[in-house]
């Protein structure tokens, strides 16, 4: 059980508790000392580069930060989201969207293309 | 005036490679040449740096005749590069101690994206590279993609991309800023990979093995096959642009699409039921 669902349950009690007029100081300072045990979430990254801005593009490269490691799928057969929007339907957060000044210099092609960054805390 | 830099050696023999294996070149930006160097060479070599290090082998006339004037690897870099071209002055290794992580993505530095093709950058495998001893991994066409270097390193897992596993004595010649890297490694042992530069010491002409039927217009241009990290057409257009700058003539890239820069207004050349543009087609001046 992740800390989350400890001080859920934690609060729970306590409104239980509520209900039955029995909360006491003490129950809610065992959810402040919970929340002060609790460990910063850690932010996972995913990099997306794709061939256009929609977020049904098909992304073109990836790579993965996750846990504090950086992951690199081995091909792109084992890549976990073909889009943007396959991300974010599991759970990503869109953080940074493809940087239009860069695109807007037909000169010269720049980089991947379009690159959408996302997150997600655990 | 002073100066520290050496006399080029120069070379000439003669040319390869094909109207089509140059367009090839412009494509994808890299050619391999596998098992080009005879055995007995690359095992001389891999004994030499064993025991030497890598920079005296550049001293060394079996290995300036076998591997840096190799008749394969030779015939390619002056079709591409010209009559009397610069031999490379130095030799870098890129040995490895096996099992590594994947580099990261990266053009040389001093990389310039542009049409020019005025040296070039080769890379002899002296034993086996198979995957599992992480053989270089190329992005076929990105030698026409601009970037930092240091706005690469994020960069991991990409579609198209070309690993370079080949038997010992392969030589694979690139356009300097083609995206590359070390790929990952599993296998236990050393990698040893030269690298070196030949240099441009001719204006560019079309003197390699010409192809008197060649249409210029008509050339497929178009890298196939791959994905296309740039807008529609871009990808034909670099490598057209590249070609007639290796041919000499520049000119031809406006009698092919009727003006010049990019975008160039409609859809490339190509043969078929369409076909575009009619010739003697031209772009007006938008201003007078």
């Amino acid at each position: 059980m992740g800390t989350s669902d400890l001080i859920k349950g934690r609060i729970e009690q306590c409104v239980e508790a509520l209900q039955r007029r029995e909360l006491t100081e003490a129950d809610l300072r065992a959810v402040i000392d919970l929340l002060d045990d609790s460990k910063p979430q850690r932010q996972d990254l995913l990099y997306m580069q794709s061939s256009g801005t929609g977020l049904a593009t098909e992304a073109y490269g990836l790579n993965m930060l996750v846990d504090g490691e950086i992951v690199e799928p081995a091909s792109p057969d084992e890549w976990p989201y073909k889009s943007p929007l396959e991300a974010v339907r599991d759970g990503w957060r869109i953080i940074d969207f493809p940087n239009l000044a860069l695109l807007m210099d037909e000169s010269k092609t720049y980089g991947l293309g379009c690159e959408f960054i996302l997150e997600r805390l655990r | 005036m002073q100066t520290a830099m050496k006399q080029a050696e120069r070379a000439d023999c003669e040319p390869t490679l094909t109207d089509t294996d140059v367009v090839e070149f412009c494509k994808q930006g890299f050619l391999m040449l596998e098992g080009v160097v005879p055995d007995e060479i690359n095992q001389r070599v891999l004994d030499f740096v064993d025991a030497n290090g890598h920079i005296p082998i550049r001293g060394e006339d079996w290995f300036v005749e076998h591997v840096l004037l190799n008749r394969e690897a030779a015939g390619a870099v002056r079709s591409l590069i010209g009559a009397n071209f610069a031999v490379p002055i130095g030799v870098a290794n890129h040995r490895i101690k096996c099992p590594m992580p994947a580099q990261e993505w990266h053009q040389d530095g001093g990389s310039r994206v542009g049409p020019a093709v005025n040296n070039l950058q080769v890379f002899y495998y002296p034993q086996d590279a198979p995957p599992e001893l992480g053989p270089t991994e190329v992005l076929p066409g990105s030698h026409h993609l601009a970037s930092h270097q240091r706005w690469m390193q994020h960069y991991g897992s990409v579609r198209g991309t070309v690993h370079t596993a080949a038997p010992a004595g392969s030589i694979f010649i690139t356009a300097y800023p083609i995206w590359h890297r070390r790929s990952k490694s599993t296998a236990q042992g050393m990698r040893n990979m030269l690298k070196y530069c030949y240099w441009r010491m001719e204006p560019p002409r079309r003197d390699w093995i010409v192809d008197p039927d060649f249409d210029f217009a008509m050339a497929p241009y178009t890298l196939d096959g791959t994905i296309r990290h740039w807008s529609q057409f871009r990808d034909w257009y670099e490598a057209a642009e590249m070609f007639f700058w290796l041919c000499g003539d520049p000119g031809k890239m406006t009698e092919a699409v009727g003006g010049t820069g990019w975008p160039i207004g409609h859809p490339p050349p190509r043969m078929g039921e369409q076909i575009y543009p009619p010739v003697g087609f031209r772009r007006f001046p938008e201003h007078g």
